[in-house]
């Protein structure tokens, strides 16, 4: 396993420097560059030479990113001139906010999912199964804004019983303090998640009902309970797992849609807001952030296979 | 609201030796039924003046029907946006404003004296104005003119030949007790000499280059002398207004140090240039850049609130709570000493993601002041200045105000591209060719069907919304939709017309009825438009522009980016195999401020940094510099401009349109450079 991981890190690193690499030199071919993004279209030729100057963009490529790796080493991801913020600053703002909104909605999803997807197994056929199978295949074919502007319509607006917009608290803790405000935009994440998840859980639990083991455990006479969750169970969730590992990019990159219809600024807004800025350094942060929480969940997704299936044996690799 | 009245418009000239341009007189301008009127200051032009109709007696009666129809318009406009203009109620004392900001442009920068990073809406008008006063403040009730009442200085006196001008300050105070004083202005310009380089609004020849001396006369008086002879409404417009008086108590390099100790305020002008430096280095590192290494870790966005520094103001707010990402509280500054007191308890900026978050916010009534986003605009109005009926879904609580800034909107023509193989600049260069191109762009139709009426037109490089320095003769439309005059120009000139088509040019050569030089016979009118993406009106116009132009065969390729990538295109480059862009379309035009006084200098002028075209004309630059330097007024510069066409000119909606609660008194008329004055605001209660 240690070997495993070691050869995991070493190819994190590289995964990690090759995306960041590959979007430094997509943004510096953006027309105009940095300086025309930070100073508009009343910058003279004078100014947008001494912005390029002192911030460094007079230097070549390699050696620009160099420095910015070599800052990333001292915990400098640089300047935003469009949110006049350190873009460490401004993802430490950002990110617990995110991970508040889409990681409670994710395990909100999965707390529901999970059973969902099993009682379908278990009904099946059933017009319960019916009924959660297309409620599924509604909230998952509908798109994020649509399902949160008719939330903020009907209990917002309407029957104000939540707030149109989430909590604009700075800190994780002061908007947990204010749960009213988290409802709605969960329940729009995770409403959709909660469709994929239900789906996944269900086919694989199905799945899972045919495989021998199971047919063998019912054979020894096994209690349905016993046979549904001791066997069909940990075999089924292994593609679930698989999913929450790569929900972790989600959980850290934000869900820009639901963001900007609740007026909560995270990740996926700053991300977006970036991009259309042509805020380099921002996108370079954000990027970084994205890549490294998706080397961290492939590679948690991997661990958690080993450990939810002892037929895999990584270390003997 | 002030009434608009015969010679409201200050008159900077007045007190000059050279009684420039000066006398003040009615416009009218049409839109639809509607005309509305602004006085403006009349200049010695050939034409004796600016009038409506074609002889004096013509002129009074369309005076005073302009006149009339003002008030009405007024008062149309007054009952549309009830809730400000109206007086019933009882005003109450105190209460909080919650104010919208403009989607993901929160305020974050708070020293005034700043690059061109953070030079905007959000920031200046819109935040720092509320605290820092500039020493002149533009925009009196829906004009653009001066505002001597809010000024912190009286009108600049202009003699020797409008080369010395006196500066008389009021008896403002800042927060700390201090008066705003004479120092405080030589603290500003001694920062401007040391730092031109970083101040955003900074050109090369303008101040602080073209000052020679500036003399303290007492606390309240400073004489400038100037190293030529300078218009006096471009000296108070577009050099006077970049000032903002700073006070003592940051002349400090250090924190903790004493007020004037860095020695920027006290020193005579331009000897302090590099304590004035380490002063600027420090106050921007407090405001949150440092300007010798801007990648350095600093975050002093979050201490707005709390250094005191920023606490030392001039104007009627001060800072109480700010947060990184746009959550602004404002409280009265007690000590204010300008006209107005406000009567609010607190002002509050909220932050949006998105104008539909916004929207919801304000449908929900949890928004004093909002704006409906113009896709949800859902009537008609006949006049831009007049609303139409609201949102269904706000007008019961909400009245609509459409703020129109004081700004043109236009697309340039790359004059040196070397696309469409290498004749489009040399196309572009043909005066005919540009008159066909606008005699397509059918101004007033597109504002109705596509802006729903809201939408000031162009057609010169003079806004006419509010009409202070418009032409009559711009205020016309000297290229009014007539697809038939842009065949003929077309055809007149050597070109085969195919509608719909792709036009060809089968006679070429420089005669005059030929194509052209550098156009050989075969180059199609095929051309390429970039423009911004995001907007669904700007979509829309240009599809629609696109449609008209193909009625004579000039074909246009619309391709969208963000508005960065066709900013960043934007740069004016010289003809060569990388100067291949054509024309683009940013959608926001030009906003005249701090350039109050619209010389265009900066946009049309020969080699000028925002002329992203390279447009290049000496009878321009002559008239540009007379502007600058003499005392003739706006109208031969405008005029020429508005027939040559040195861009596409086209509609300019409003920056936004305003949504002011019922019981929300004080707000109208909107400030046209986008200002916030919650000082005139108060709740009422019925």
């Amino acid at each position: 396993m240690i070997g495993f991981l070691a050869r995991r890190l070493v190819q994190a690193i590289i995964v990690v420097i090759g995306v960041l690499l590959l979007v430094f030199l997509l943004a510096h071919i953006i027309p105009g560059g940095e300086a025309r993004a930070a100073l508009g279209p009343r910058a003279t030729r004078a100014q947008v030479a001494q912005f390029n100057r002192i911030n460094g963009f007079t230097l070549p490529l390699w050696d620009q990113f160099y420095r910015y790796l070599d800052n990333i080493v001292h915990l400098n991801l640089g300047y935003s001139y469009s949110y006049n913020q350190g873009v460490w600053a401004l993802i430490a703002s950002r990110l617990p906010r995110t991970i508040v909104l889409v990681g409670l909605s994710t395990i909100l999803a999965l707390v529901i999912a999970i059973p969902l997807g099993i009682l379908q197994v278990v009904r099946r056929n059933h017009p319960s199964d019916y009924v959660m199978t297309g409620l599924s295949f509604l909230f998952y074919a509908m798109p994020a804004f649509l399902l949160g502007e008719l939330l903020i319509l009907y209990f917002a607006v309407d029957l104000k019983w939540f707030p149109v917009g989430f909590s604009q608290s700075e800190t994780a803790i002061d908007i947990l303090k204010d749960p009213r405000s988290l409802v709605l935009p969960m329940f729009t994440l995770a409403a959709l998640t909660i469709a994929s998840f239900s789906r996944y859980m269900r086919s694989s639990m199905m799945e899972a009902m045919t495989e021998d083991y199971v047919r063998t455990a019912k054979a020894k006479g096994a209690a349905p309970r016993r046979v549904l969750y001791g066997h069909a169970l940990r075999n089924a969730i292994i593609p679930i797992l698989t999913l929450l590992g790569l929900s972790i990019p989600a959980i850290v990159s934000g869900a820009v849609i639901t963001e900007t219809v609740f007026n909560y600024p995270g990740m996926g807004f700053l991300t977006v807001e970036a991009a259309m800025k042509t805020d380099v350094p921002v996108i370079l942060g954000t990027t970084l952030v994205a890549t490294v929480a998706t080397v961290i969940g492939s590679l948690l997704a991997d661990v958690l296979y080993a450990v939810a299936d002892p037929r895999i044996r990584y270390a003997r690799r | 609201m002030a009434p608009l009245t015969p010679g409201w418009l200050p008159d900077p000239a007045v007190a000059s030796e050279n009684k420039r341009p000066g006398d003040v007189k009615h416009v009218s301008l049409q839109f639809g039924n509607v005309l509305a009127t602004s006085p403006v200051p009349a200049g010695n032009s050939s034409e004796g003046g600016f009038h409506v109709g074609r002889t004096k007696r013509v002129t009074t009666v369309a005076a005073g029907v302009a006149i009339a129809a003002l008030l009405m318009t007024a008062c149309s406009s007054s009952s549309s946006s009830s809730s400000s203009a109206a007086t019933s109620g009882t005003k109450v004392q105190g209460g909080t404003a919650t104010w919208a900001e403009q989607p993901a442009t929160p305020p974050n920068y708070i020293f005034p004296f700043m690059n061109l990073a953070f030079f905007g809406i959000n920031n200046l008008p819109e935040f720092q104005y509320l605290m820092y006063r500039p020493m002149y403040i533009f925009g009196v009730g829906a004009s653009s003119s001066l505002n001597t009442s809010l000024s912190l200085a009286q009108t600049p006196v202009y003699s020797n030949n409008n080369q010395t001008a006196v500066i008389n300050l009021k008896n403002y105070k800042w927060s700390n007790g201090e008066t705003v004083n004479a120092t405080d202005v030589m603290f500003w310009m001694n920062m401007m000499h040391a730092e031109k380089a970083n101040w955003a609004a900074y050109s090369p020849g303008a101040m602080p280059d073209n000052v020679k001396s500036i003399t303290i006369n007492s606390p309240t008086q400073l004489t400038f002398q100037f190293t030529g002879s300078y218009n006096p409404y471009w000296l108070t417009y577009n050099q006077f207004s970049q000032i903002t008086p700073l006070p003592v108590a940051w002349d400090i390099a250090s924190t903790g140090a004493a007020p004037g100790s860095g020695g920027c305020s006290s020193a005579a002008y331009g000897t302090a240039d590099t304590q004035c430096t380490a002063v600027y280095t420090y106050l921007s590192k407090q405001a949150g850049f440092d300007p010798a290494n801007p990648s350095a870790a600093n975050n002093s966005l979050s201490t707005y609130a709390t250094n005191p520094l920023w606490q030392v103001v001039d104007g009627p707010w001060h800072l109480t709570a700010f947060d990184a990402s746009g959550d602004v509280t404002m409280a009265p500054n007690k000590t204010y000493s300008g006209p107005v007191k406000p009567t609010l308890a607190y002002f509050k900026e909220v932050p949006f993601t998105s104008d539909s978050s916004q929207f919801n916010s304000l449908v929900a009534g949890q928004l004093t002041f909002g704006h409906l986003p113009f896709e949800d605009v859902t009537s008609q109005t006949t006049n831009p200045l007049v609303p139409g009926a609201n949102n269904p879904r706000l007008a019961g609580n909400f009245a609509l105000a459409p703020l129109y800034l004081y700004s043109i909107d236009y697309f340039p023509y790359n004059f040196n591209s070397t696309g469409n193989d290498g004749t489009a600049g040399k196309i572009f260069s043909q005066l005919y060719f540009r008159q066909a191109m606008q005699y397509l762009v059918d101004q007033p139709l597109f504002i109705d069907k596509v802006f729903h009426g809201y939408a000031a037109p162009t057609y010169g490089p003079v806004p006419v919304i509010p009409p202070t320095f418009a032409s009559t003769q711009e205020q016309s439309n000297p290229y009014p939709y007539d697809a038939t005059k842009a065949k003929s120009l077309l055809t007149s000139h050597g070109w085969t017309v195919v509608p719909n088509g792709t036009s060809t040019c089968t006679d070429p050569g420089t005669g005059t009825n030929q194509c052209g030089a550098g156009i050989p016979a075969g180059t199609k009118a095929d051309f390429d438009l970039q423009y911004a993406s995001g907007t669904n009106y700007i979509v829309q116009l240009m599809n629609t522009e696109k449609a008209s132009w193909a009625q004579v065969g000039i074909n246009v390729n619309l391709s969208s980016a963000s508005f960065n990538t066709v900013i960043g295109n934007s740069t004016p480059c010289s003809p060569g195999p990388s100067c291949t862009w054509q024309m683009l379309n940013w959608g926001a035009g030009w906003e005249f401020s701090p350039d109050y006084y619209p010389t265009g200098e900066e946009i049309f002028q020969t080699g000028a940094g925002s002329n992203s075209g390279s447009y290049s004309d000496p009878t321009n630059d002559a008239n540009i510099k007379a502007t600058n330097t003499t005392t003739v007024n706006l109208d031969q510069y405008q005029n020429y401009l508005a027939s040559q066409l040195p861009v596409v000119w086209q509609p300019n909606p409003p920056f936004m349109m305003s949504e002011i609660s019922n019981n929300l008194k004080g707000a109208t008329p909107q400030n046209v450079f986008g200002g916030l004055f919650p000082e005139n605001w108060y709740f009422t209660k019925s």
